[in-house]
């Protein structure tokens, strides 16, 4: 596989955890324009872990996911009580917050005579976990997938359960959903902490093929794209924001087609299907006319 | 199963010691709009690296999994430890080089530089206190 191929399957495949996880948080009926902001806490808790304190990556992942999990419960908790553009606008300044704080953070530790860890605006080099331990390009996309396909399976086997049906519910109607027992706040906060976790996770996977990271990589428009990929794919099953990965980073950004002016076609594409298709490509309607033909075959 | 089974490999694996490469970039611009004739200086432990495999890529910081330009290949520059790559970027401004070695030692090194009608020069940060 050349190096352009493989560069574009790991972007999908990083990218999608964060699709994953601001679709989580959308099938809670909560639109967060701020999961970049956990995606950074687990690149920059991954990171120093390994790259300062030499923690094995599989370690440094889980340490990450739960700091990730444990800033979404954070954010989550005054900000959930807030409904619709309130909540969105909320997880938004939140994640600025995260950003600026990535900018003053400095942690830095000699490391075979060099300085290494977070420096502010200066970012954080040195993160050769990977290069170090001799995983190969390709070995890390398999990594990458590996660790996709459990997220999925795990996620797919979730909507299929009565807790799926009931996250569901409280998607689409809340109220109702409290009248039958269910206990939203907490719910929603548990979903909170899943799609910080999730989050993180990538974040980690990202730092460490990307070696170097910095504030810049965890702003507004990383959470605008991850947020625009869930409702492209749809949000009747979790493959719909890896689809809305795969069509902008795979066929735009992947075939080179419209050059520098692929964000003006990702804009226009984004506006068209939310005319069209309001819940996305693969949404609930056609998941379900699909399940149902299956079932009937059988 | 391959995936896990990396997973459970990474865990005692142990790190390949090596001495970090260091680089430097020269940029000059061909005239063509957003490409630059770049040489790349590798040097490790102040001695110049030849050898070495070079894929050049590109991303902007700002986007760094969305925008960035396919990987070219370095050739061997004039001198030792120098290596020659074209850049074809899809606008002027910071751009975070990636070096991806390969060769004596594998490693990659992120160079920020911004670009204009000039060249490019080393990007300079706003510090926050």
């Amino acid at each position: 596989m050349d190096d352009f191929t493989l560069g574009v399957l790991t972007n999908i495949g990083l990218f999608s955890f964060l699709a994953l996880s601001a679709y989580l948080l959308l099938l809670a009926g909560e639109m967060s324009f701020g999961q970049q902001a956990f995606f950074g806490v687990g690149a920059y808790a991954g990171g120093v872990l390994t790259a300062l304190y030499s923690v094995p990556l599989p370690l440094a992942a889980l340490a990450a996911m739960l700091l990730g999990a444990l800033a979404a419960l954070l954010v989550g908790l005054p900000t959930l009580r807030l409904k619709g553009l309130y909540f969105a606008m909320a997880t938004l300044a939140a994640a600025e917050i995260a950003r600026l704080l990535f900018e003053l953070l400095r942690f830095q530790r000699s490391i075979d005579g060099e300085l290494a860890g977070p420096d502010g605006t200066q970012g954080f080099r040195g993160i050769r976990w990977v290069f170090e331990h001799g995983v190969e390009a390709a070995d890390f996309l398999l990594l990458i997938y590996g660790l996709l396909a459990f997220v999925l399976t795990v996620l797919l086997a979730v909507e299929r359960s009565r807790l799926g049906a009931t996250l569901r519910s409280i998607g689409e109607d809340p109220e109702l959903a409290a009248s039958l027992g269910v206990d939203v706040d907490r719910f929603k906060l548990g979903v909170a902490a899943c799609a910080g976790a999730l989050a993180a996770l990538g974040g980690v996977l990202f730092a460490h093929h990307n070696t170097y990271i910095e504030p810049r990589n965890f702003d507004i428009m990383l959470g605008v794209h991850s947020l625009a990929y869930a409702l492209i794919g749809g949000l009747g099953t979790a493959l719909g924001p890896l689809l809305g990965v795969a069509l902008d980073i795979g066929l735009l950004e992947g075939s080179r087609l419209f050059g520098g002016t692929r964000m003006i076609v990702f804009g226009g594409l984004v506006a068209v299907l939310l005319i069209v298709r309001p819940r996305g490509l693969l949404d609930e309607q056609l998941v379900h006319r699909f399940t149902s033909r299956t079932l009937r075959r059988r | 199963m391959r995936a896990l089974a990396l997973l459970l490999a990474l865990l005692p694996a142990m790190p390949v010691l090596a001495q970090n490469a260091r680089a430097e970039l020269a940029c000059r611009f061909t005239g063509t709009d957003f490409v630059y004739d770049c040489v790349i200086r590798l040097t490790r432990a102040g001695q110049p690296l030849s050898g070495a495999q070079v894929i050049v890529g590109a991303d902007m910081p700002s986007m760094p999994m969305a925008h960035n330009i396919a990987p070219v290949k370095a050739t061997p520059g004039r001198r030792p430890g120098d290596y020659e790559a074209r850049l074809d970027l899809e606008m002027t401004g910071e751009w975070a080089i990636k070096l991806r070695l390969s060769g004596p030692l594998r490693d990659q090194l992120v160079l920020h530089y911004e670009f204009d009608e000039q060249g490019a020069r080393p990007a300079k940060r706003r510090e926050r206190r």
